[in-house]
């Protein structure tokens, strides 16, 4: 396919995308009182106003991030005469989808360099899933931060795959600070940078000898660079904002329970419970199958076979089994994919490929079905409406999982570079 | 004890003298066709124990209650607060916490079980802190209060239990006083530390069938008191003004009826011509259901304000905890989505503004909004055809959560706003005398002391919207859709998946020979 012969015309098309999208943005903002701008970047966007006035971001109400994003984009609370605050309005945005452009450029890079990949080959899978993805252009240019995150994904794996423990570790301490979930890579990394990747293949035997070599020096500077990067942005955020940075970024995260319908399948749940009508407290649990899957199972059956899988699956065990779930979580393993997909059976068997892809669009649909009734028509969908169609949902994602699995077994998306 | 009877006659209401007869001992009237107010102030001695006890702790208290039903209101009885009950209220200590008040107004409430009623336990949990224009307007009330209440039977039945029976003498007299207040149209009670006394208004804006026919009778003691007045209203010669005029007379004191004549700044007018707007939200409401204020656009003429003064239209939303506006949403100042809901901007709110909260986790009452709307262009009017179509101004709102129901609904009552348009002057001195001024209806604090108001009239059966929320079904009964079993499907649905994708790995982590697979996989991709 010549199309996907130069990287250039790729990524020309990637930005130009974005930049489509930008340009028609702002138009419809300013001709439609329906607005393209997400609902979560004007709070960005005023939280920066806060900040340039030198106030705290979380004096805007629903700011729940690290100050760092309100910094980030702190131009945007530039005032100018009208051609020039449209341009700082959209700076944020423009970050986002640069940020999208990067991440997409780096996933690209690490299929070539540590994958063996055909270039051509990569920027086909990375353009279909993720450069030339609408959802993604879309998300980032509507001025969703998701953008970021891939770009910090894509950093923490370039650093571990090039064997680079101090950066890997940093970079993970920032994307915890940014949005908690990606703890859940620190394990599989360090599982994964055993003594033997790292060249010294002395393989032990006995408890304590075996115990002494998990320790290696790349686990010990990882796992101290990212504490460090951790303990640090958050020290210098509580010094700056005290106890709302810790409330907003943190705790409310930790302790929120969402009532309200979401693509979790323990929505109908919670919100049962939250009103008192529940007589057991298994919602209390719900952290239990979640934590000990991404956290303890897959790390330790699948990290050694293939590290990227392994945080894809990761990945979407925490947003299968969360109890919130919305449409931008899909985002946080869609850049995981381009690892994974090529030599996943979904591809390889196209009749599995493209039911997957059908049960998962027709979960979605059902529920978005049921959803609209209730949002739009006040009909009271929650049961059984919205509630089998979030464990369908559910069940369908699992499903899906379990061939990742056993793709991951197999070692799918894995580094080829021993082989070179 | 003082009382004072007023009936206010229209303009083209007969009158013949015989309706209205003055003896030496007693006044009555006979077939008076008129609206009426009766005010009656009670000095806190003659009160019983109980409501004595939360007045004393009080320095401000004032009761607002507005019928459901629609009526005219009347020159100078002209402003409206949107139906149901507001408690305006100012402990004398501002860090007191008692919980006298809200027994009190348990009692007088007394609301059924189904209503979406914010419990009032201590007044810091269920009331809000008004909203507050800006510092220079600060006469207001610190604590605020609303519930919907279709009735005052409670209260009407309290201040006989209570009231009625630890009065001095007039035991049968002040019951027939109480139960006439239930077809009142409006009620204020109003008390203050400076005067230590309690007034209770009942306002009637049309008379019973056959019009007012009652009989009042010099009070026993003389330390009671009862004026009475018959009046006219008209304008006055100044805009601020209202002229009237008529007969009053003090009963068993005055010999005769007395011809009289007044005008008096008022800071509540009435409108020329009369003016409507109707409420309703489009169907289907869903979660975000929109209200619509429409009016017809002869109903939009700059009201008869001096012409120094600007004037603009607003309308002062009273929502239960049940609905909510997003603020982020509504103090927008984009001229798109002002335009597209005739709105011009948002100048007020107070109360309940989380956005995710379900309703049972929000402790206060709800929320106030002063929003100003849009009025049409004047080149319209004149010299084309009037347009016959209605001015709509929308307000997008969304509803909380609210607790599951055994049909899969619940409904949330929502009253009327009231709508007017306020004319400011620059000028901020204090307003004249007004012997029937009204103050604390929520929104007039929100004006300067010289703004004029001129309500538009509500027209409808009834001035509360009921809005259908959509709620988690459960059912009671043997049926299949009860708490347990969403609680036992999710647990059995979630504990399969976390099974199923352990058993996938435990396949892998016990597959043999993973490693030359691996490899093998590998080589057979590249060939």
């Amino acid at each position: 396919m010549a199309l996907f012969d130069s990287s250039a015309r790729v990524f020309l098309a990637a930005t130009a995308l974005r930049l489509i999208l930008l340009v028609y943005g702002g138009w419809q903002d300013a001709h439609s009182a329906v607005k393209y701008t997400d609902i979560d970047y004007m709070v960005f966007t005023d939280a920066a106003r806060y900040v340039a006035k030198g106030e705290s971001p979380y004096a805007r109400d629903t700011y729940r991030y690290t100050p760092l994003l309100a910094w980030m984009i702190l131009p945007t609370a530039w005032e100018g005469a009208a051609p020039w605050s449209t341009l700082t309005f959209a700076f944020g945005k423009v970050l986002f989808a640069l940020s999208d452009v990067l991440a997409g450029w780096l996933v690209v890079q690490l299929l070539v360099r540590c994958y063996c990949f055909p270039a051509e080959r990569a920027l086909r899978y990375v353009a279909a899933v993720w450069l030339w993805n609408p959802m993604v252009a879309n998300i980032s240019t509507r001025g969703s931060s998701e953008g970021l995150l891939g770009v910090l994904v894509a950093a923490l794996l370039w650093a571990a795959l090039t064997k680079k423990p101090i950066f890997a570790g940093l970079i993970l301490g920032l994307a915890v600070h940014f949005k908690i979930y990606p703890f859940i890579y620190g394990v599989s990394i360090l599982w994964w940078w055993d003594a033997e990747r790292e060249g010294s293949a002395a393989a032990v035997s006995g408890l304590l000898s075996k115990a002494l070599g998990f320790i290696t020096p790349s686990r010990v500077k990882f796992t101290v660079a990212a504490l460090a990067s951790f303990v640090a942005l958050n020290l210098i955020m509580y010094l700056q904002y005290g106890q709302p940075f810790l409330y907003h970024t943190f705790f409310h995260h930790l302790t929120r329970i969402d009532h309200r319908h979401n693509f979790s399948p323990y929505s109908t749940l919670l919100y049962l419970s939250a009103a008192g009508g529940a007589q057991t407290r298994f919602e209390a649990l719900a952290f239990l199958p979640q934590l000990i899957l991404v956290v303890v199972a897959l790390p330790l059956v699948l990290a050694k076979k293939s590290l990227t899988t392994t945080m894809l699956a990761q990945t979407f065990t925490f947003v299968t089994f969360n109890k919130v779930c919305t449409s931008q979580y899909f985002l946080w393993y869609l850049i995981l994919l381009p690892f994974y997909l090529p030599s996943s059976s979904l591809i390889r068997k196209p009749t599995l490929g493209i039911s997957a892809a059908i049960l998962w669009i027709a979960g979605q649909a059902l529920w978005l079905h049921q959803g609209y009734n209730l949002e739009f028509l006040g009909l009271s969908s929650f049961v059984p409406g919205l509630f089998l169609a979030g464990l369908f949902f559910f069940a369908v994602n699992v499903w899906i999982l379990g061939i990742i699995v056993r793709d991951g077994g197999n070692g799918a998306g894995e580094v080829s570079v021993a082989e070179k | 004890m003082k009382q004072r009877i007023t009936f206010i006659q229209r303009v083209d209401a007969g009158f013949d003298p015989q309706q209205a007869v003055l003896t030496a001992s007693s006044l009555s009237v006979r077939g008076l066709d008129a609206a009426r107010e009766d005010r009656i102030t009670v000095g806190l001695d003659e009160l019983p124990e109980e409501f004595r006890a939360v007045l004393e702790q009080s320095h401000e208290l004032h009761l607002r209650w507005a019928s459901e039903r629609s009526f005219d209101a009347v020159a100078p009885f002209s402003s409206r607060v949107s139906p149901g009950l507001h408690v305006h209220y100012t402990p004398l200590e501002s860090e007191s916490s008692s919980e006298a008040l809200c027994t009190l107004l348990r009692t007088v409430v007394a609301p059924n079980k189904d209503a979406q009623y914010k419990d009032c336990s201590k007044q810091e949990d269920s009331f809000i802190t008004p909203p507050l224009r800006s510092t220079q307007f600060a006469s207001s009330a610190s604590l605020q209060y609303y519930t919907y209440l279709p009735s005052i039977q409670s209260l009407v039945r309290y201040i006989q239990t209570t009231v009625c029976d630890h009065s001095r003498a007039d035991g049968p007299e002040c019951h027939t006083r109480a139960d006439a207040l239930l077809s009142a149209d409006s009620v204020d009670i109003d008390y203050d530390s400076v005067s230590h006394a309690l007034t209770v208004s009942g306002l009637w804006t049309s008379p019973p069938m056959g019009g007012w026919t009652d009989q009042f009778q010099k009070p026993a003691s003389a330390a009671d008191q009862i004026e009475f007045g018959l009046l006219g209203a008209d304008a006055g010669l100044e805009p601020e003004e209202i002229k009237m005029g008529g007969l009053l007379a003090v009963v068993g004191h005055d010999k005769k009826l007395k011809p009289t004549m007044f005008s008096f700044p008022s800071r509540h007018q009435p409108l020329n011509e009369p003016s409507t707007y109707a409420v309703s939200f489009a169907s289907p409401t869903g979660l975000h259901p929109t209200m619509s204020i429409s009016m017809p656009r002869s109903s939009l003429k700059r009201p008869p304000a001096p012409s120094d003064t600007t004037c603009a239209l607003h309308t002062y939303l009273t929502l239960p905890s049940t609905i909510f506006g997003d603020q982020y949403q509504l103090a927008t100042t984009d001229p798109l989505f002002l335009e597209s809901h005739n709105l011009v901007a948002l100048h007020a709110l107070a109360g309940e503004m989380d956005l995710e909260a379900p309703d049972w986790v929000v402790q206060r009452w709800g929320s106030n909004w002063l929003l100003e709307l849009a009025t049409p262009r004047e080149t319209e009017d004149a010299t084309t055809t009037p347009d016959p179509s209605n001015w709509t101004a929308t307000i997008p709102l969304h509803l909380r959560y609210l607790p599951p129901s055994e049909t899969g609904h619940r409904t949330a009552h929502i009253p009327w706003p009231v709508v007017f348009w306020a004319c400011t002057a620059e000028d901020d001195t204090k307003m004249g005398i007004n012997p029937f001024d009204r103050t604390n209806l929520g929104w007039d604090s929100l004006f300067g002391p010289r703004t004029l108001f001129y309500q538009l009239q509500p027209a409808g059966d009834r001035l509360v919207e009921e809005v259908d929320v959509p709620v988690l079904r459960l059912e009671g009964g043997g049926d299949y859709f009860q708490g347990k079993h969403i609680e036992f499907g999710t647990c059995v649905v979630i504990s399969l998946g976390f099974m199923w994708v352990l058993w996938r790995l435990a396949c892998v982590a016990w597959s043999p020979g993973v490693g030359n697979k691996r490899t093998k996989g590998v080589h057979d991709k590249k060939e």
